[in-house]
């Protein structure tokens, strides 16, 4: 299934994915269009559902840590999960 | 109170002694120094001097003092004592006597100053979760409210909360920068904003050290997974602390401007949360800094604010578009739960498998249909329709060629003349043939063999022409046709066998 997943959903964020598949499923529910078009939203919806089930599935925390450079340009460096020992700063 | 002075002397003019005296006469608010110049106090009972009645009819009515139960005198004093605002929230500092915990958990202590004292209770609720413990000979200040416990008959304080004393200054200060904030108002509901949803990206400020970072992000590992979280370390702690964590809100703020600057949306955090564990009030004095409160109010970003335990209260939270009771509690807040978000799209799942059905099955009731529409559509009937359709092609085909015979029919006329002539010759010619014919089949008829000497023999009984000896047997009567006349006989039967 994954592999198969239209390139423009595999992209789309949790929310993209969950909002359009609500849509796609009221669309469906309201019905009266051709069964093309029906098959294809719900294999639309099948694509969907499986881009927000992997990302419930997967997700990984992503911590970063806010860190202001010379210029006063602030960089977010990334932090491992295990990384739980921080010196402490105030910036 | 002072008014309420007996209208008679006291019968005898006996003085009673100083301690007897009622507490409300030495305070009369008319200035007036006390009994040793005032009238002579009202009689009142008092556990050793005797009960002195006034006479009816010497004190009119209205003067009378009425005979009261003790549960009476009771209510009257416990409904003054909680009528009077001042003794419902009072902040009281002073020296912890004895300390006594039952074993339900409640602590029993007496606070003293020079004096007086005043009997305290603190629930175990409240208890458990102060960071600090009354000990006798300790000074302290103790917050609550006044009541009376009218089994006893004793009036005493009801603590929610008890801190070292030196804390009486933060304590003033917390309400007078409190009424002025909220004067300004910088803490009303209607400035409050709703949080983002499901945000994408959160940002955290606390301490980079101790147990609130780790709690708050093992919550959102948990709960939410999917989030991104942007941490802004700041101290939380003394002198330092207020100026630390305006800087962190203000970095936090900032990132976000950046990452919408960068075109990156994607990173910018939408709701932040300010956390600190718990303490004292002096530990968390910080968060009650008018300079951190009006960091928060001018945060862009939604914040919760999650300082101390449930019973700690400051300014910050105040401030903040929720409170939560702990560090963990906002994190909580912010984030859905990964289960319910699941269960969610397991709905949305169902739905769509549903619809999914409910398509094709109606599909195929239609195909269905236009199937037995179609088996139901015999040939016959199609052909009945199609002679139909034929009929009326033929109808309009039969009116246009009538139409053009009668354009056509002048030339037709003449035609016709012009072929009679031709027609009655043949027919002339015909005639003249058939006539020949006809002189040919009588040379060749019957008549013609008889005139030339042969017979033509018939059974009698059926008329039918013998050709064979054997068809008239011995008996038969025969009739025999001859070139002219007829001739009767009798067969004798055949002559020899055929």
């Amino acid at each position: 299934m994954t592999t198969q997943m239209p390139p423009d959903i595999a992209n789309l964020t949790f929310d993209e994915a969950l909002a359009e598949l609500q849509r796609t499923v009221a669309e469906l529910e309201a019905g009266g269009g051709p069964l093309e078009a029906s098959i294809a939203g719900y294999e639309r919806g099948v694509a969907l559902h499986e881009r927000c089930a992997v990302l419930l599935a997967d997700a990984e925390l992503r911590v970063r840590r806010l860190v202001e450079r010379a210029g006063g340009a602030l960089e977010a460096v990334e932090l491992r999960a295990d990384d739980e020992a921080l010196p402490d700063g105030s910036g | 109170m002072s008014h309420r002075e007996p209208p008679s002397a006291s019968p005898g003019g006996d003085e009673p002694p100083d301690w007897a005296l009622p507490a409300w006469d030495s305070l009369s608010d008319d200035g007036s120094p006390g009994p040793a110049t005032g009238p002579p106090p009202a009689p009142v009972a008092t556990p050793s001097a005797p009960v002195v009645r006034p006479r009816a009819g010497v004190i009119p009515d209205e003067f009378r003092p009425s005979i009261l139960g003790v549960t009476e005198v009771t209510h009257v004093v416990r409904d003054a004592v909680r009528t009077d605002q001042r003794l419902r929230d009072v902040w009281v500092e002073g020296e912890v006597g004895r300390v006594t915990i039952s074993s339900a958990g409640h602590a029993y202590f007496t606070l003293k100053d020079e004096r007086s004292q005043l009997s305290c209770i603190w629930f175990r609720d409240d208890r458990l979760v102060s960071p600090f413990e009354p000990r006798t000979g300790l000074r302290v200040v103790a917050h609550g409210r006044i009541d009376v416990f009218e089994q006893q008959g004793v009036y005493q304080l009801y603590v929610t909360a008890v801190q070292p004393a030196g804390f009486g200054d933060l304590a003033l200060r917390f309400e007078e920068l409190k009424a002025r904030l909220a004067a300004e108002g910088l803490f009303e509901a209607a400035r409050k904003r709703p949080l983002p949803h499901r945000p994408a990206v959160i940002a955290v400020a606390t301490s980079a050290s101790g147990a609130v970072w780790h709690d708050i992000r093992h919550v959102l590992e948990r709960r939410w997974p999917l989030a991104q979280v942007v941490f802004a370390a700041c101290q939380v702690q003394g002198e330092p602390a207020p100026a630390s964590i305006v800087a962190a809100l203000d970095r936090i703020a900032r990132y976000a401007d950046q990452c919408l600057a960068e075109g990156r949306p994607a990173n910018a955090p939408v709701v932040t949360i300010l956390a600190r564990g718990g303490g004292s009030l002096e530990d968390l004095w910080s968060f009650n800094d008018e300079r951190v409160v009006r960091a928060i109010v001018g945060h862009p970003l939604p914040l919760v604010c999650g300082v101390g335990h449930e019973t700690d209260v400051t300014l910050a939270d105040f401030a903040a578009d929720v409170r939560a009771p702990t560090p963990s509690a906002a994190a909580e807040i912010v984030v859905p739960d990964r289960v319910e978000v699941a269960a969610l799209l397991a709905a949305e799942a169902r739905r769509l498998t549903g619809v999914a059905q409910r398509t094709v099955a109606a599909a195929r009731r239609e195909l269905g249909g236009e199937r037995r529409a179609l088996d139901q559509l015999r040939p016959a009937d199609r052909l009945a329709q199609a002679r139909e359709r034929a009929g009326v092609l033929l109808d309009r085909a039969t009116r246009t060629v009538l139409d053009r015979l009668g354009l056509a029919g002048t030339a037709e006329q003449r035609a016709e003349a012009r072929l009679r002539p031709v027609v009655t010759l043949r027919l002339g010619t015909a005639h003249a043939t058939l006539d020949s014919s006809v002189a040919a089949l009588a040379v060749l008829g019957p008549q013609a063999t008889l005139d030339r000497g042969y017979a033509i023999v018939r059974r009698s009984e059926d008329g039918r022409i013998l050709r064979r000896a054997d068809e008239a047997q011995a008996g038969a009567g025969l009739k025999i046709r001859l070139a002219a006349g007829e001739l009767g006989a009798i067969s004798q039967g055949p002559l020899e066998p055929g």
